[in-house]
């Protein structure tokens, strides 16, 4: 246990970074969860932070709400020291917190769980959330689907209008139609200026909605940067099914990379717009394409260092 | 901020109607015996093992105050009540964070303490429940076989049960905030709470060990005398309610520090 500091009396500096961390660290024993990862959200942005499971997100996050305590490093979170428990709990009305794993009252019905909450910090925007997202209110929470557990657990976390959102794989267990929602809500709120820390294992959510990322692997932030310039390097992963073997050099492009060529299958990474891709393929004769994102493991190899994952926790 | 404070007391009030039930059907059987066993007490308190007298505190058998207090209030109240307090208490933050619900919880604006202070506080539901029942039960079931009880010391006797229970639930919170598993937490506050009961018992057969009942809540909370002797220990109810302040000042302090 380190020791903690309960006597800092800074007052909130609201006007700074909505989230500030200052060599984060976090030790279980030998395992290091979070090694001094620094980095700021600026206000009225949508932050995806991206890395495998088990990479170290949610402890981030759990520093961030006071949860667990730094071995060492420190973070502000709207103005309040993490290491401030009542400056952090004061803020906490301006935060709207989605768990990765949602621990509901299970007994209570969906709408007692919202009322439970909103006494403690307001819900004005219940109704509003309760039209895009759905989940069964009159039903006890036990009953409900992995889904409908996330949508109440959305609702909860917006419902009473604060000013940063800090969300834990938000759309895991969503229908492709409830996530589509949730990524145009989340850019509806960054419009109106609210700030949004967005946690995902999952690259293409976060280049869809992020603004800028910060990506962990093994409790270390190994980049940081804009979600274009991601782009430009993510590429795709695409496999081409013809309907007899090609030469290589007939068929490879500039924007083609780590090419695998077997028999009439070519896979390989496509750095290129897919339109101009789709566009060159007609020339051939394709019996099948298959474009995908590239796996998380593919972009770390690839542009940062392939040393294997050690061990993630 | 009280929002925890109602949860938590919706969530103990089945358990508690449900507890007050059974105490008051078990009250009910032992009135019925009563009158067969009042007639035979001289013989029967010959007969009780040492042992057996000291850890129920059993007096003038043969008057409704000594079975009352000797039976009905060692055995439903010090006892069963005290276990059923500690588990209780046992079960309210090991649990939540267990099962993550002290995550979404401790998003709110509200502190630790609070959240400890608000779960303790929803207790009064069964303390309630089971002293307002159990009056009622008791006073009615001595009257149904021809028996009075003095009210007033009847009274007394339910609430100084009020501070006992309180320090058998300051135990089972300090297990709560302490060990990491709910059922871990609820047998270890249980079972301590029966051990000292136990310990404090049979301290009192052998006087060279009575000094080893004094750390047992059960050594100052004495029915038999409230109802008896009409002798209220006011000053071992305040040695009670200052051990429950000093087990739920530790738990305060130690949950407020843990990572969970």
């Amino acid at each position: 246990m380190c020791a903690q500091t309960e006597t800092l009396d800074t007052e909130p500096d609201r006007g700074a970074s909505p989230i500030r961390l200052d060599d984060l660290t976090k030790r279980y024993g030998e395992v290091t969860a979070n090694d001094t990862v620094s980095f700021e959200v600026g206000a009225g942005e949508i932050f995806g932070y991206l890395g495998p499971n088990g990479a170290g997100k949610t402890t981030t996050i759990r520093l961030l709400l006071g949860l667990i305590k730094p071995t060492s490093g420190s973070a502000e979170v709207l103005g309040a020291d993490i290491r401030d428990r009542r400056a952090l709990t004061d803020v906490k009305a301006d935060i709207g917190y989605l768990p990765d794993s949602l621990g509901f009252e299970e007994r209570l019905t969906g709408r007692q769980v919202l009322d439970y909450f909103a006494r403690m910090r307001g819900d004005e925007r219940r109704e509003e959330l309760l039209e895009l997202f759905r989940p069964p209110l009159d039903k006890r929470v036990e009953t409900y689907s992995h889904g409908n557990k996330r949508m109440l657990g959305i609702v909860q976390a917006f419902m009473h209008d604060p000013d940063l959102a800090i969300l834990d794989e938000p759309t895991s267990g969503l229908d492709p139609l409830k996530q589509d929602r949730m990524h145009a809500f989340l850019e509806a709120e960054r419009d109106a200026g609210k700030t949004i820390f967005f946690s995902s294992h999952v690259l293409s959510e976060v280049q869809r909605v992020c603004d800028r990322v910060g990506i962990i692997r093994n409790g270390e932030l190994v980049a940081l940067e804009e979600i274009d310039d991601l782009l430009k390097r993510g590429g795709k992963r695409v496999r081409v099914q013809l309907a007899a073997p090609v030469d290589e050099s007939a068929f490879v492009t500039s924007e083609m990379i780590n090419v695998e060529i077997i028999d009439a299958t070519v896979r390989f990474t496509y750095t290129g717009k897919p339109a101009e891709l789709l566009e060159y393929l007609v020339q051939f004769a394709v019996e099948d394409v298959d474009i995908s994102d590239p796996q998380l493991d593919d972009i770390f190899k690839h542009y940062y260092g392939d040393d294997p994952p050690a061990g993630a926790g | 901020m009280t929002a925890i404070l109602r949860v938590e007391s919706t969530k103990l009030s089945r358990s508690s109607l449900v507890l007050t039930g059974l105490f008051a059907l078990l009250s009910a059987f032992f009135f019925v015996v009563f009158p067969a066993f009042a007639e035979e007490a001289e013989l029967i308190e010959e007969a009780f093992p040492a042992f057996l007298v000291g850890l129920l505190g059993i007096e003038e058998l043969h008057t409704i105050e000594g079975f009352v207090g000797g039976y009905i209030f060692s055995v439903i109240w010090v006892l069963f009540a005290g276990i059923y307090f500690a588990y209780a208490a046992g079960g309210l933050i090991a649990g939540d964070v267990r099962a993550r619900r002290m995550d979404l919880l401790l998003s709110n604006p509200v502190s630790r303490e609070s959240v400890v202070l608000q779960k303790v506080a929803a207790l009064w539901v069964p303390l309630v429940a089971l002293n307002i029942g159990l009056f009622v039960v008791v006073y009615a079931a001595a009257a149904a076989i021809g028996e009075t009880l003095d009210l007033v010391s009847l009274g007394v006797a339910h609430l100084l049960t009020v501070p006992y229970l309180l320090v058998c639930a300051g135990i089972g919170i300090l297990f709560s905030v302490t060990l990491d598993r709910v059922e871990s937490a609820q047998a270890g506050a249980l079972g301590l709470v029966f051990v000292l009961w136990l310990v404090e018992g049979l301290s009192e057969t052998a006087p060279e060990y009575d000094w080893i009942g004094l750390v047992s809540p059960s050594r100052y909370y004495d029915p038999s005398a409230i109802l008896v002797h009409e002798e209220y220990a006011l000053g071992d109810a305040a040695i009670l309610l200052v051990a429950f302040l000093a087990l739920l000042g530790l738990a305060l302090l130690v949950f407020a520090r843990r990572d969970i």
